[in-house]
């Protein structure tokens, strides 16, 4: 019985450490778990693709901007969030609610270490340490590629997803692809692209309401493409706008909506001998997005 | 979207906006938020939708004398700051009142 004890209690101190082992403590080492960049060898033009987008800079703010940084404020300090601490030592990685989307490896693999680290960063204005998090190729064909885990279980280590099998699949990490039920549906983008405002959490909050406005809107409208039908043209990984480029974001805004102008000038006959002159302008916007715009 | 009539020597005779975009608080209060750690949910929501076109018609009324004005309807987008835009479509006509 003595024995049994000791065994269970060993059990019981070994179980959080190795989970703990397996989480990052640091950004580099989060930033290392979810590395990308052996994908670029094999898949130089999506790679080339991905380091222009959004998900390759998903804590950034658009223009190298660090939108993270009022959450990492000291509370009661101007510009701080009911998410902020009186110190960011004390920050955690439940007092960054954004990492349900912005940084959702965060979530299964880091420790609060991480928060701390960031929040010291985001406030030391460290753009290269905070840039160093993303969402890489990893987040999107593993860790967010089953959305129906009780009947599929979870993403497995050392397997990618894709629209497509690859039995055989040239990574030393990653041995095999196997085929997403979901990767080429609205749906896989719309775990992160939004419905609305997110009462899950203590402290609610709404970021984007895209996916909410594809389904309520778009699809209800009788609309059939897919986020990747439009944003995923080819396979392209930049998966457009990229706000950082003004010329191309102007384009694909033109692409996705018509502004038609008509005129008039006439003179209005207010009261008898009374003559006011007028010009109307008529304007009609049309848009063929599968979404609200503006949102994201 | 920035509606603007001047005159054939460049002054401005009239100017209007639109502002098209989903509009939230925090639920607290009455003051819209930007930001999603400050937003709660959309209390008004102007953006253009899928399937829903945005008409809207303007009027400007002509000083004396003036029988005829530049009209340019300018739509561009901005993102994080009213500074930040980008340009979508500029369309000018000349509306006279003479035939």
């Amino acid at each position: 019985m003595k024995f049994l004890t000791l065994v269970l209690a060993l059990v019981f101190l070994a179980l959080p450490l190795t989970a703990s082992a397996e989480k990052a403590k640091t950004i580099d080492e989060l930033a290392k778990m979810y590395d990308s960049s052996s994908c670029k060898s094999c898949h130089a033009e999506i790679y080339a693709q991905w380091e222009k987008s959004h998900h390759a800079r998903s804590l950034m703010g658009v223009k190298g901007g660090l939108m993270l940084t009022p959450l990492a404020l000291k509370k009661g300090q101007p510009g701080a969030t009911a998410f902020s601490e009186d110190d960011p030592k004390k920050m955690k990685i439940s007092n960054f609610p954004c990492f349900k989307c912005h940084l959702p490896q965060a979530i299964t693999s880091a420790e609060d270490s991480v928060a701390v680290e960031l929040a010291e960063a985001l406030l030391a204005k460290d753009s290269a340490k905070v840039a160093k998090l993303q969402i890489t190729c990893i987040v999107c064909h593993n860790e967010k590629a089953i959305i129906h885990k009780r009947e599929l279980g979870g993403p497995e280590k050392g397997v990618l997803y894709s629209s497509k099998e690859v039995k055989a699949h040239g990574d030393a990490t990653f041995k095999t692809v196997k085929k997403s039920a979901v990767m080429k549906d609205s749906v896989f983008c719309g775990q992160c692209h939004g419905l609305g405002p997110n009462l899950e959490f203590d402290q609610a909050f709404q970021c984007a309401n895209l996916y909410g406005s594809y389904l309520h809107n778009y699809v209800s409208g009788g609309g059939t493409q897919s986020c990747q039908d439009c944003h995923m043209k080819k396979g392209d990984h930049l998966i457009a706008p990229n706000f950082n480029d003004d010329k191309q974001t102007s384009e694909l805004l033109a692409s996705a909506l018509t502004l038609n102008v008509e005129t008039l000038g006439y003179e209005w006959l207010r009261k008898a001998g009374t003559y006011i002159p007028k010009i109307v302008v008529s304007t009609k916007i049309t848009s063929n997005a599968g979404h609200r715009i503006p949102d994201g | 979207m920035v509606v603007t009539a001047k005159t054939a020597d460049g002054k401005e005779i009239g100017k209007e906006e639109r502002h098209y975009h989903p509009q939230a608080t925090n639920c607290r209060d009455t003051k819209e938020k930007y930001g999603a750690q400050w937003k709660t949910a959309n209390i008004r929501d102007t953006s253009i939708q899928p399937h829903k076109p945005k008409t809207e018609t303007i009027e400007f009324d002509l000083p004396e004398g003036v029988r005829s004005a530049d009209v340019t309807v300018d739509l561009f987008y901005e993102a994080v700051n009213p500074d930040n835009k980008y340009p979508i479509h500029t369309i000018t006509k000349k509306v006279s009142l003479d035939k």
